[in-house]
């Protein structure tokens, strides 16, 4: 290793950076623009001193760079914990690392450290467009290392060498895929994380939170990506039912609902399956939370996930990667019949010195209609013919939130309706809850699955009534029954007026579809999958120490095969003349009159040919030979004269003749 | 005979006797040799196995977080080493090595190893090293070439050396897997002694002239060379046509025939110890040489000559590097 060669060449240099770059591109663009800008003027340093032939910076200046830039990373992450905030700071050291890549070593070590960049984004994203940045930023990486073993072996100013480099790594990048595939296929899975992940590490806040208060939705309205998948056995549910159950919401402080600790259910305390059911798998997106989704009421548990009194699912482990289960829902029974009183009093719990306007309507209300059912449906009725307006453009709320929203801005989407809705009810004393969650979804026809986007998130409420439990009342479909009917988009007015165009629609449809089946074969492919593979290849259920050994034993054969197709010898060269020219040596060669390595054609074919009938045309065939590989000849008539007069020649030793 | 030191002695007696008996018996070391499949050894290097506490972390990452795209990613680095592994060991196999050789040099001189190597098949190899101790070259052969490798092996002391145990090995393509390959051309490399720095002249007559006496240079009949003028030249040896052409006056300088016959004998150099005398006598002969003197040498029994010229001289040092 050429340990103190202070200049390294263009090439290794700067197929480094790019591999850098390219794998790190995602978390740059996660980060602060400062400190990405900070990287990437690190970068671009580096490439203009290799072409520059400039020294490295003194040591201090590193130190000094490197200890700021990791001090503004913690102060804009809030430390150094979390998954954005690690990547952050290894992409930041390899920045650093910039600045005195200088030898051979550190250039290998920063392309290999690309690799791993390329990895950790997939804690992030996993969709199917991130395959050609996989694919992207392996290849620049192994073209890296290509240039830099280049540069060891000293010959790095071949010309074209660039592309050659391109093309050889592109060419071990597709000789990789047969045994990462079979890999792929047969590395036995885990079914339990090794260790848990803390809840602190998840810090992409994606999805729902746990808490509502008015206006935190509309984050994710303006998120298009899908939050899950359902696949129905049958039909799908009709569109008004289908409310996916999330965080269901108690406590409310004025400001903000959230979560009660109520107990689990156990797996025997669930639903009864019942004749309506609907028999589905949820192909969900990691969102970093534990809410798993589902239709009213799981008759089923997945695995890893237990069921609240409220029939909130939750997994024991954060959502971190696609996850996929089976549910079942029975829609139809009653949920609570009799009411706790621990649990009608949480449910009716207000701060009493909020929005005396609601209080007064709500008392007033109770006083008029002695019937809960009649109630709601008068304040329904109420937001039907008041001008109440369904808009994401909302303005913040003051301290008593439903009186300014119910009386004086009445513009809203779900949460300001859910919320309201809630607090006249449980002014009215009836139990009243929070349910948010994910509403609608649009039916792909081709592929039979619904998919859900975030930005179908949704909130609704549950009232108790004496005789129906807890019963579903969607204030905001009072207002905008297009919302509830044909999803969120229909009513996200002039948002995307510029780009809402049919088949921009189709089109993203149709990538869905993609998307989904990419979920489903590859992001998808957990232990469950991979037992149920070796089931479909005839093989019965398969302990994980016999995984391994399956595994062992298709990589040795997938790699006794790519070894094979590696160490054959060549078949010959490509051209055609020295296919020839190889062949005739050979048959003659056969005769004991091989050519010495020493020798020239020409003086092997003289002193060969007295011994062979015929031997003058070997000579002829020789000459010819000679002119087309040593001489300027390269007529295509020539090339093929040679061919076929070499094709031809069959050395008989003299004296024994074919009769 | 001995083995040339940069042949990493020390480490060699460090290896356990058994590993040194399994690899006597497991690599065919003497030349011509062709490569295969028992000769070549393959270990990750320092970069490798960096590349493989790294890909393990990559492994326990994806498979805890249930991610297959890392997981994906981690495989398809994982295929690309493997491949790496037979490409480094597909670099060497059925390479074959030819011949090893080198003119001799004096004690003290870089040796200029030469080993012809071959490549049968039509595909080229690059990245090929072949090293001993320290001593490294890196070259490639062309399809169905062959080569001629060079390797400066440095001697110390005068004689027959083995050149000892080389290597040639490969890292080729991606600087993950070195493959290696050893062998001992058992062909040995002549190492004349070291002539002496600062040699007494020639022992005229046949007898070592102690106390380095010079003899006066002598005019003969014989021309020697050109020389510019000086006070003092007679007239008649200036070289007037060669004087017109360089624009100066120059004379003809003649000197004595120096063909007269000189005997060098071992045991009448002067020096402290045989090694002295020996390289002193390296000395003379060198000298003798390029005096176009004519000589014999006597060293022990052996006495060459009388005779000169460059076969002679040949003969001359390779008795004293024996001797």
């Amino acid at each position: 290793m050429k340990r103190n060669a202070p200049h390294l060449p263009t090439s290794p240099v700067a197929w480094t950076i790019a591999a850098f770059v390219l794998s790190a591109s995602p978390h740059l663009l996660a980060m602060p623009p400062v400190l990405s800008g900070l990287v990437l003027v690190a970068a671009g340093w580096r490439l203009l001193a290799a072409q520059r032939r400039w020294r490295l910076p003194p040591g201090w200046i590193r130190i000094l760079l490197s200890l700021s830039a990791i001090v503004l990373l913690a102060i804009s992450y809030g430390g150094l914990w979390g998954r954005r905030a690690a990547t952050g700071l290894l992409c930041l050291m390899l920045g650093a690392k910039m600045l005195e890549l200088f030898r051979v070593r550190d250039l290998r070590m920063v392309a290999s450290v690309s690799l791993f960049l390329v990895t950790t984004q997939f804690l992030f994203n996993e969709r199917l467009l991130y395959i050609g940045y996989l694919m992207a930023g392996v290849l620049a990486s192994v073209c890296a290392l290509l240039a830099i073993q280049r540069f060891e072996q000293g010959n790095q100013r071949a010309p074209g060498s660039e592309r050659r480099i391109l093309r050889e790594g592109a060419m071990m990048l597709l000789a990789a895929l047969p045994v990462a595939a079979v890999l792929f296929l047969t590395f036995p899975r885990l079914a339990q994380p090794l260790w848990g992940l803390p809840d602190e590490v998840m810090d992409a806040r994606t999805g729902l939170s746990d808490t509502m208060s008015p206006g935190s939705i509309a984050e994710l309205y303006a998120d298009d990506s899908p939050a899950f998948r359902a696949e129905f056995e049958g039909g799908p549910p009709p569109p008004g039912d289908r409310y996916w159950r999330g965080p269901v919401l108690w406590n409310f402080d004025g400001d903000t609902w959230e979560r009660a600790f109520l107990p689990s259910r156990t797996p025997t305390d669930l639903v009864p399956p019942g004749s309506n059911d609907y028999i589905y798998n949820v192909q969900l997106e990691p969102h970093e939370r534990r809410w798993l989704f589902a239709l009213d009421y799981p008759v089923t548990l997945p695995e890893n996930a237990r069921i609240s009194l409220d029939y909130q699912l939750t997994a024991r482990k954060p959502i971190t990667a696609l996850t996929q289960y089976r549910m079942r829902s029975n829609p139809d029974p009653i949920d609570m019949p009799q009411l706790p009183e621990t649990l009608r009093q949480l449910a009716t719990r207000l701060p009493a010195d909020r929005n005396p306007r609601t209080r007064e309507m709500a008392e007033s209300l109770r006083s008029r209609f002695g019937d809960d059912r009649e109630l709601i449906a008068h304040v329904l009725d109420w937001f039907r013919q008041e001008p109440f307006y369904y808009s994401l453009e909302t303005s913040p709320l003051g301290r008593h939130n439903a009186d300014e929203f119910l009386f004086d801005v009445r513009t809203g989407f779900c949460e300001y309706y859910a919320s309201a809705f809630a607090v006249i009810m449980r002014f009215a004393d009836i139990p009243t809850r929070v349910v948010t969650g994910y509403q609608g979804g649009y039916w792909q026809s081709g592929g039979e699955y619904l998919l859900v986007r975030n930005s179908d998130a949704h909130a609704w409420v549950e009232v108790w009534l004496e005789g129906s439990g807890w019963t579903r009342v969607d204030p905001t479909a009072a207002v905008s029954p297009q919302r509830i009917q044909r999803g969120a988009s229909s009513i996200a007015e002039g948002r995307e007026s510029l780009f809402d165009m049919a088949w921009l629609r189709d089109l993203r449809n149709r990538y869905d579809r993609l998307q989904y089946l990419w979920n489903a074969w590859i992001l998808g492919f957990d232990a469950e999958r991979q037992q149920r593979m070796m089931r479909f290849l005839g093989l019965p259920d398969i302990s994980r120490t016999g995984m391994a050994l399956i595994m062992a034993a298709s990589l040795g054969v997938i790699v006794l095969v790519v070894a094979w197709a590696w160490l054959r010898d060549p078949r010959g060269s490509r051209d055609p003349v020295r296919r020839a020219w190889l062949r005739l040596l050979r048959r003659v060669g056969r005769r004991g009159l091989a050519k010495r390595p020493s020798e020239t054609p020409l003086a092997w074919a003289r002193r060969v040919a007295p011994a062979l009938a015929g031997g003058d045309r070997l000579v002829e065939i020789t000459g010819l030979y000679n002119d087309i590989r040593y001489g300027d000849r390269r007529e295509e008539s020539l090339r093929r004269r040679f061919t076929q007069a070499a094709g031809a020649f069959r050395p008989e030793p003299l004296g024994s003749r074919r009769f | 005979m001995a083995a040339i030191p940069g042949a990493r002695a020390s480490e060699r007696a460090r290896r356990p006797r058994l590993f040194e008996r399994w690899l006597q018996r497991r690599t065919r070391l003497d030349l011509p040799l062709t490569l295969a499949y028992r000769q070549i050894f393959i270990l990750p290097t320092r970069f490798g196995w960096l590349l493989a506490i790294l890909m393990g972390a990559m492994l326990i990452g994806s498979l805890n977080f249930n991610n297959n795209l890392g997981l994906l990613t981690t495989f398809i680095v994982a295929a690309t080493s493997i491949n790496t592994m037979l490409l480094s060991f597909r670099t060497l196999r059925g390479l074959v090595i030819r011949r090893g050789g080198a003119v001799p040099v004096h004690a003290g001189q870089a040796i200029d190893y030469r080993l012809a190597v071959d490549n049968p098949v039509e595909r080229p190899r690059s990245g090929l090293v072949l090293r001993a101790g320290d001593a490294r070259n890196v070259f490639s052969v062309a399809p169905r070439g062959s080569r001629e490798v060079r390797l400066r092996l440095t001697p110390r002391a005068r004689g027959w050396h083995k050149p000892g145990r080389l290597r040639i090995e490969t890292t080729h393509p991606l600087g993950l897997f070195c493959a290696w390959s050893w062998f001992e051309p058992r062909a040995p490399v002549l190492v004349w002694p070291a002539p002496a720095a600062d040699p007494p002249s020639l022992p005229e007559q046949g007898e070592a002239q102690l106390g380095g006496r010079r003899s006066p240079r002598e005019e003969g009949e014989e021309f020697h060379s050109l020389r510019r003028w000086r006070e003092g030249d007679p007239l008649h040896r200036i070289a007037w046509k060669a004087s017109q052409r360089h624009q100066t006056l120059l004379s003809r300088e003649f000197r004595r025939e120096r063909s007269r016959h000189v005997t060098l004998d071992l045991s009448l150099a002067p020096g402290r110890d045989l090694e002295e005398r020996i390289r002193i006598l390296t000395a003379w002969v060198l000298r003798a040489d390029a005096d176009g003197r004519e000589w014999t040498l006597k060293a022990g029994e052996r006495a060459l000559g009388p005779a000169r010229g460059e076969a002679h001289r040949h003969a001359c040092l390779r008795a004293l590097a024996e001797t």
